[in-house]
């Protein structure tokens, strides 16, 4: 018989950084369990309930993070405090005065942890100075929660929602476990009032947070990191290694690998939250089957980009003004593109001027074609929306680059859609038109996964030397035969990604109840495969060319 | 109907069966692998013998010669980090008896060139780890120019120590094509009809260098005609290796054309005509038993037409390729025989074998140290110790056991997240630490011969 071992138990409870918390640690089936069954018993106990809730969620912060669960409650102590006086006080510019500590005070959280280290490189880079980095480790999920906070003591100030009157409701709905690592981004006015109400689920609630959580790990814990493990990770370390057939695969891989992970992370926290009461809106809607950039925006991380539209495109100007920002962006923007040219793609004067001219004609050219001067400034909020979206990814160079050419994108679909919109817009029903539409967007968006996704933009450079130079379908016998089981997983991504949104629904709704038993079995099926991939063999990277 | 029950249920009898399964799993030791790995309870119990069994390696009883080792504590010497070995009983010995005269004659101004050959495997392809011991040691001692450069390469554009372009017509004989005796240590022989061939030397720094550019190739049975910068020159290379000098100017630039695909083309070496050349014979994916096919006529050729000083070689990590494998002794003894036809076709010119670096696979989901690593140094030292070559520890020299993980995870990150390639900062630090171990064994060489 096997015997416990207690200190091993012991540790269990306490944070591991080798080893943090997450939903595929059995660690987290224990957690879930004990969770599941004091929030029933407790279920008619609103208060109770909450607290209960509460202490879960920052015991779950801090098995994921150690003692950084700290600023999740401090930032919860400032953002209750400030929200409420931002709510009771009547002076305008108090209230504004109030508002901007509150930004001052997230963003400055956020800033250290996260870009401090950015900025000292920029530092040392643009004015010569000589700044070590710092050791800052990145806080989980901070991103994430500051944008919350953010949000909440916005809409507080404009008005749009009341203060959320118990401290322990706005720690619930800054700390909520399931959200916690990868969001979604959730807004207080669709959570908060969800705290307190009955524990009602129906039938429908229990089958699709089932399959939510399933799918979800299913594309997470299985798909995505199958595909990161055994393929993408090699190349993207350094393509110049592989053909130019390998990088192009890697790339599909990898946007099947940021899709699964992310939106399956998503699924999962949706799913559980079904489970709970709570109903999250959704996050991910078949991206890739977008026809056009605008499109993708409005499918991918839904949250983020409303959460960006809502703070940050509107109150830059939105599609009405540009002020200060606008332009001050505007120009900061231009002078990168024109450094760019010339320093990363090595370009003349000459010919970086150009560059540069034309992509500020894609921003001028919709307010020419409409002769509406406020299109200019519409552009241009939503270029510095784009960029700093790109930031929020991540603290470098890269992810910069990645929101500005997706900002360029939606110039360019703008005035695609001011030249071709009465004309072609017969045209723009047909399947045929529609599929050229999608296999366009698909491929720009995997070119800009490609800088997303590298270690710095010369890698980025490189992926596209090799696919470009480097390209020669008479390595793909070898190439399928050792990794036939990854082409498997991303073809089985895009089979998932291509299942209609609404087909889970539909079906839950049509097959009725099913029984316990049913959704045990499923359940120790996929345990079964998780374990099975888990010690599959790994796949070993090979030399295709000598 | 509320359906709260039946989530509370599903959760708790799951997680009933799960404990159940896994309690059992662990005492009845279920022959479902799949399920060990993601046994709930397994982190939790002791019960070391269950555990072990979750590893299932499959090994082979260690009764070939090879992993047998001397077992005196001169062998034990093979241990030792950032250092040249030469299993000698004094340590004050250095372990490039042949080497260092000339290496402290060059450093003391006798004009004369000392040429070093490094043999490896990806890990140094793209001239990586030999850019920088090349740069180093010529600071050191004197010298310019790459060394040698093939006609076509599949890293040319990233390789940063040369500017690399060439037609598309050159046909590639290599060691994944022929079993011919005469691709010379690159693995290659190139044939070109009307095919040309660009390079740039990016290593000079010295800008009054006067670089020697010459033709490597094989022999031509009538003269035949080439164009160097434009210009037509004919040659007619009788032995079985030819070392033609093409110019020799303050450029660093040449371009070379070739009309007829009768003559063997190697490639072309940058050279000054003192100090240091280090060449880098790089080929993906071989584990070096691929030097046995050259035939002994064409090396003695090279050896005569083209001789080397210093011979390194560096493999191993090719032979690593399965996570479980221990035993590498069907590769000792080819391995060995190869190092002993080489020494026998160079018989002046000083050898050294250096060890795989740490490779690492997937072992129970987490990255560590192959598991044969150890055996597979050992017996590369075992080999160096028989075959008389000084031996240097790349592994323990990166660090020893889990090395590579650690190598991956720094930031910014000094080896490829394939767990087997120091990445371009990885190779410049192995590059680095082996110059300094020349110069410790340079220093003891000179601290016992004082005055010449």
């Amino acid at each position: 018989m096997p015997v416990l071992d207690l200190d091993l138990l012991w540790q269990q409870l306490l944070y591991d950084p080798k080893n943090p918390l997450l939903f595929n640690n059995g660690f987290f089936v224990f957690f879930f369990g004990l969770f599941m069954l004091l929030y029933y018993m407790f279920r008619h106990k609103a208060t109770v309930r909450r607290y209960i809730f509460c202490f879960f969620s920052l015991y779950f912060f801090y098995k994921a993070s150690g003692y950084f669960v700290l600023l999740v409650i401090i930032s919860a102590v400032v953002d209750f405090i400030i929200s409420n006086a931002i709510a009771a006080q009547q002076d305008k510019f108090r209230k504004k005065l109030l508002l901007v500590f509150s930004i001052l005070f997230n963003l400055g959280m956020l800033c250290y942890f996260k870009y401090t280290n950015f900025f000292i490189s920029l530092s040392n880079d643009l004015f010569a100075t000589h700044f070590n980095p710092l050791n800052i480790l990145l806080p989980i999920g901070i991103s994430f929660y500051t944008f919350e906070n953010l949000s909440y003591t916005i809409d507080v100030y404009r008005g749009e929602f009341k203060p959320a009157r118990k401290f322990s409701d706005y720690l619930l709905f800054l700390s909520f476990f399931p959200k916690l690592v990868m969001g979604p981004i959730v807004r207080a006015h669709d959570f908060v009032p969800q705290i307190n109400k009955p524990y009602v689920i129906n039938e429908n609630d229990f089958a699709k947070g089932f399959y939510l959580i399933i799918s979800g790990l299913f594309k997470k814990l299985i798909i995505s990191d199958y595909i990161t493990l055994n393929f993408v990770n090699y190349i993207f370390d350094d393509p110049s290694r592989y053909t130019g057939l390998e990088c192009l695969f890697a790339v599909y891989g990898y946007a099947a690998v940021i899709y699964c992970d992310f939106s399956g992370y998503s699924d999962i926290a949706l799913g559980i939250a079904r489970w709970l009461g709570f109903t999250i809106p959704t996050n991910f809607l078949s991206p890739y089957q977008s026809s056009s950039i605008t499109e993708f925006w409005r499918r991918w991380h839904i949250s983020l980009s409303s959460w960006l539209r809502d703070y940050l495109y509107i109150p830059l100007g939105g599609n009405k003004k540009g002020g200060f920002a606008t332009y001050f962006f505007a120009l900061l923007f231009m002078a990168g593109v024109y450094l760019f040219g010339k320093h990363l793609l090595g370009l003349s004067v000459l010919w970086s001027g150009l560059l540069t001219f034309f992509v500020l004609l894609i921003f001028i050219l919709p307010a020419l074609l409409k002769k509406d001067k406020t299109g200019i400034s519409t552009s241009f909020n939503l270029l510095s929306t784009m960029l700093l979206g790109g930031l929020w990814h991540g603290a470098s160079w890269n992810f910069i680059i990645w929101g500005a050419l997706h900002g360029i994108a939606l110039g360019i679909h703008k005035i695609w859609m001011l030249i071709t919109g009465k004309a072609f817009s017969n045209l723009s029903r047909q399947g045929w038109y529609k599929a050229i539409a999608i296999f366009i967007t698909f491929h720009f968006v995997c070119f800009c996964w490609i800088f997303f996704k590298s270690a710095d933009f010369a890698t980025g450079m490189t992926m596209l030397h090799q696919i470009g130079y480097d390209f020669s379908f008479s390595v793909w016998p070898e190439f399928f035969d050792n990794y036939k089981w990854v082409i498997g997983m991303i073809f089985l991504a895009g089979i998932l990604h291509a299942i209609p949104d609404g087909l889970a629904d539909k079906l839950i709704g049509r097959t009725g109840k099913w029984p316990l038993l049913a959704y045990i079995t499923v359940f120790f099926l996929f345990v079964l495969l998780y374990g099975y991939f888990k010690s599959a063999e790994q796949v070993m990277p090979i030399y295709l060319q000598f | 109907m509320n359906s709260q029950h039946r989530v509370l249920k599903f959760t708790l009898i799951s997680i009933g069966i799960y404990l159940l399964l896994s309690i059992l799993d662990l005492s009845f030791n279920f022959p479902v692998p799949a399920f060990r790995k993601v046994n709930l309870i397994a982190d939790l119990v002791k019960s070391p013998q269950i555990k072990d069994s979750i590893v299932v390696v499959k090994e082979i009883p260690v009764s070939a010669k090879k992993d047998e080792s001397p077992s005196t504590r001169v062998f034990e010497q093979f241990k030792a980090p950032k250092t040249i070995i030469g299993f000698s009983a004094d340590t004050n010995q250095p372990a490039l008896q042949k080497f260092l005269p000339k290496l402290m004659a060059l450093k003391s101004g006798t004009k004369q060139k000392l040429r070093i050959a490094y043999f490896g495997d990806s890990m140094i392809e793209g001239d990586l780890l030999t850019e920088t011991l090349r740069a180093l040691l010529q600071k050191e001692f004197g010298g310019s120019g790459v060394g040698f450069v093939p006609i076509t390469s599949q890293v040319s554009s990233f390789r940063q120590t040369v500017s690399h372009t060439y037609s598309k017509g050159w046909e590639d004989e290599n060691f994944r094509n022929t079993t011919k005796g005469n691709v010379y240590f690159s693995g290659h022989l190139f044939r070109g009809q009307d095919d040309w061939v660009s390079m740039t030397d990016q290593t000079i720094r010295d800008s009054a260098a006067v670089l020697e550019k010459s033709l490597l190739c094989g022999p031509v049975t009538e003269p035949i005609t080439i164009m160097v910068n434009g210009s037509a020159q004919s040659v007619s290379p009788k032995e079985l290796f030819n070392r033609i000098p093409l110019r020799k100017d303050g450029s660093r630039n040449l371009r070379l054309a070739v009309t007829d695909d009768r003559l063997p083309v190697y490639g072309i070496s940058f050279e000054t005509d003192y100090g240091i050349t280090v060449d880098n014979f790089s080929f993906r994916g071989i584990t070096g038993i691929e030097l046995n096919k050259l035939d002994m006529g064409f090396l003695q050729s090279i050896g005569e037409q083209n001789p080397y000083d210093l011979m390194i070689f560096q493999y191993g990590v090719n032979v690593l390729f399965r996570p479980n494998d221990k035993n590498f002794s069907w590769y000792g003894s080819k391995f060995q025989s190869m190092l002993v036809k080489m020494k026998k076709a160079f018989p002046d010119t000083e050898m050294m074998l250096v060890s795989a670096a740490d490779r690492a696979f997937r072992y129970d989901g987490t990255y560590s140290s192959a598991v044969g690593i150890d055996s597979l140094i050992k017996m590369q030292a075992t080999i160096a110790f028989e075959t008389g070559m000084a031996f240097y520890n790349q592994y323990e020299t990166m660090g020893g056991k889990n090395s590579i993980v650690r190598w991956a995870a720094e930031q910014p990150s000094l080896a490829n997240k394939d767990y087997v390639h120091p990445n371009g900062r990885g190779a410049a630090k192995l590059g680095t630490f082996l110059f300094e171990a020349f110069m410790k064994d340079y220093y003891k060489y000179q601290k016992l011969h004082p005055k010449s």
